[in-house]
């Protein structure tokens, strides 16, 4: 198996002029293409910052990113755009589904960024909204659609243009059990497909559904565990 | 694709804000109307300016001497003699010529008086004169000769003294005062003709009240007996086939056989006059609209006001597009086709607007309206031009925020 992942001597330092945040420190961390991994740890323990930094929308301050063979850190802000575009799908604990747009557009979202040909986008679209059971809504806008089904919509996008790897930031922070247990069943269906899969979660019954959990605790890795090793 | 696709967006987002968009855009709707307003009306009044030299005859001039004595004074009339000279040396140039005597009489029937403006005429006038007559005929070189007493009238005038524009044949008794003479005579006339005025009621306006009460034509020889009195200006029609040097040369004759300098001799052309009006319009339209230009700059400030609100409200939407693989140059180019189309859809709106009141107007007051197809193209240009600039700096504050900060932007 190849490894998608690979950080050396992370290290993310926010600068807010009066005090310095050391969010991560000296982190290193190896996953291969095709893991499905929960990150776990406490409030402000810097899952977030990490996942940021995975997902390209952010750069270490100290260390390197390798994503897939390709140090990210170097790129510039266009290539990242591409990257993101390309090999990532985020799926964010508020949604973030563009307001006032039908679940189908915002599915389309990332293929139109990705140049991709207007009738192909669409049946694509359409495809992954069945794919995560929402062949009823396609044209509803997000406000009228319920918590679990903006989340498969933000799933369905996230999948759009058929990224090797999935972030997940809390995905189920928002949703009652019911939603949540569909919705790491849906993960762990695109895991099963070959898809890498990182979730953020604070709840052990999520983490259940992954197979290694890496915990953090102040910027830094605690433990590191896969299942059946334990 | 991505272009069509911003083009979609802004729609929708226009659409989405139906009031605050209209607000945003009555700025340029006000703006882009009263500059196609303006430049409408000027262009209309041009053509209708251009129309009515048409009518009086491009090639028409009017030729007098002056004296100078430290100051300008009008000189002799020119005697019958002179004109008769003159006009021997230009005849393949001068079609038509008379002294150019008119005035206001009052035409009376029965009980009935009514003011009527005159043109002495003289055979011939009709060749280089479009003259519509409706019945009867035009006065002619006999009536002239033989001093008759014949007159053609406006079916507008006709209407008034007669209540029927069917008066050829009748009899018309004027009071006028010929030229040299001390008192008012009263005459019948008979009326030979009627013919019908095709100028707009705003050129009429226009005109003063001389033109507003209709022309009557009759022969000059009853408004003045040249043999004795001269003509003050020779007024003529000079054939399109003169030469570009016509008007020297022949300044240049009337200055001798009438004993003058060639600098005192006037010489004005009516397509020189239409000329100098025509610019004269021209700049006026133009620096009258370049001032309401400037209120196109407000209408894009209140655009700019409005873009930066948007881009406010939708740090959260920049960055989620962002995180989907949205370039800066992809957010640069939304944001700047919603602004570039808020402002093309109110200069639209505006140009339509403008270029409908001018019409309705000119319908009403019977003008045929210009609305120069051009025109409004670079209205649309323009407007969509000032969404572009006053869009660039909250298109680059959106282009530029950083995904993070925006996502978690609450
Ligand atoms: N933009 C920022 N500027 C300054 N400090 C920041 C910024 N973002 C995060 N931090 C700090 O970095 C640390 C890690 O934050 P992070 O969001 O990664 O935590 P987290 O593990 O995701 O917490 P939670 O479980 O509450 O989401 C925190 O102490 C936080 O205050
Ligand atoms: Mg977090």
């Amino acid at each position: 198996m190849s490894e998608i992942i690979k950080i050396q001597n992370l290290q993310k330092v926010y600068d807010t002029g009066a005090i310095q945040v050391h969010a991560l420190k000296n982190i290193n961390l190896t996953i291969e293409q095709g893991e499905y991994v929960a990150i776990m740890g406490q409030s402000g323990s810097g899952k977030s910052t990490l996942m940021n930094i995975l997902g390209c929308l952010d750069r270490p301050t100290e260390g390197q990113y390798f994503l897939d063979g390709i140090e990210v850190g170097k790129l510039s802000e266009n290539k990242l755009s591409l990257v993101r575009n390309k090999k990532i799908g985020f799926v964010f604990q508020s949604f973030h589904l563009i307001p006032r747009t039908s679940a189908m557009k915002n599915v389309e979202l990332p293929m139109i960024y990705g140049k991709m040909h207007a009738r192909k986008r669409r049946e694509r679209a359409k495809e992954l909204l069945c794919k995560v059971g929402l062949e009823k809504r396609l044209d509803h806008l997000p406000q009228e659609l319920s918590g679990g089904q903006r989340q498969r919509v933000a799933i369905a996008r996230a999948l759009a243009n058929d990224p090797p790897i999935i972030l997940a930031d809390e995905p189920t922070g928002n949703l009652d059990t019911a939603s949540s247990v569909e919705i790491m069943e849906l993960f762990t269906q695109l895991n099963q497909e070959g898809v890498t899969v990182i979730v953020v979660t604070h709840e052990d019954d999520i983490a259940e559904f992954t197979k290694r959990v890496i915990r953090f605790q102040d910027g830094q890795i605690l433990k590191d565990t896969k299942r059946g090793e334990q | 694709m991505l272009l069509w696709e911003n083009m979609k967006l802004a729609l929708t987002a226009i659409r989405v804000n139906k009031m605050r968009s209209f607000l945003t855009m009555l700025g340029m709707i006000i703006g882009i109307s009263s500059v196609i307003a303006i430049v409408s009306i000027g262009d209309t009044m041009r053509s209708m300016f251009a129309n009515e030299y048409a009518n009086i005859g491009l090639n028409r001039a009017i030729c007098y001497v002056m004296k100078y004595d430290g100051y300008y004074y009008y000189g002799e009339n020119f005697t019958a003699d002179q004109v008769e000279q003159i006009i021997d040396a230009f005849s393949d140039e001068i079609e038509y010529v008379s002294a150019g005597e008119g005035g206001k009489v009052t035409g009376i029937n029965g009980r009935k008086n009514y003011e009527i403006v005159t043109t002495g005429v003289r055979g011939g006038y009709d060749k280089v004169q479009k003259v519509d007559i409706i019945s009867g005929r035009m006065i002619d070189d006999r009536d002239y000769e033989g001093k008759k007493n014949n007159i053609v009238l406006e079916e507008a005038t006709a209407q008034e003294l007669f209540g029927t524009a069917d008066v050829t044949g009748r009899t018309l008794k004027i009071k006028y005062t010929p030229s040299g003479s001390s008192g008012d005579v009263i005459d019948d006339f008979n009326i030979v003709g009627v013919y019908r005025n095709s100028q707009s009621v705003l050129m009429r306006v226009l005109g003063g009240t001389d033109n507003s009460r209709g022309l009557a034509y009759l022969p000059e020889s009853i408004l003045t007996d040249i043999e004795t009195n001269g003509m003050f200006s020779i007024d003529m029609f000079v054939s399109e086939d003169a030469p570009a040097t016509f008007q020297q040369q022949f300044i240049n004759y009337v200055a001798r056989v009438t004993n003058a300098e060639p600098e005192n001799v006037r010489y004005s052309s009516a397509e020189e006059e239409m000329m100098m009006i025509d610019s004269m319009m021209s700049s006026l339209s133009m620096a009258v609209g370049a001032i309401a230009a400037i209120s196109l700059i407000v209408g894009g400030i209140g655009i700019m006001n409005i873009m930066l609100v948007s881009v406010t409200e939708r740090t959260r939407e920049i960055g989620i597009r962002k995180a989907l693989g949205a370039r800066t140059g992809d957010v640069l180019t939304q944001f700047l086709i919603e602004s570039a189309v808020i402002s093309l859809v109110g200069g639209i709106i505006g140009a339509s607007l403008g270029a409908g009141v001018v019409i309705i107007g000119g319908t009403a007051l019977g003008v045929d309206v210009v609305v120069k197809p051009s025109v409004m193209l670079m209205a649309f240009a323009f407007s969509a031009l000032v969404g572009i600039f006053f869009g660039l700096y909250p298109a680059r504050k959106a282009a530029k925020s950083d995904p993070i900060k925006a996502l978690r932007y609450e």
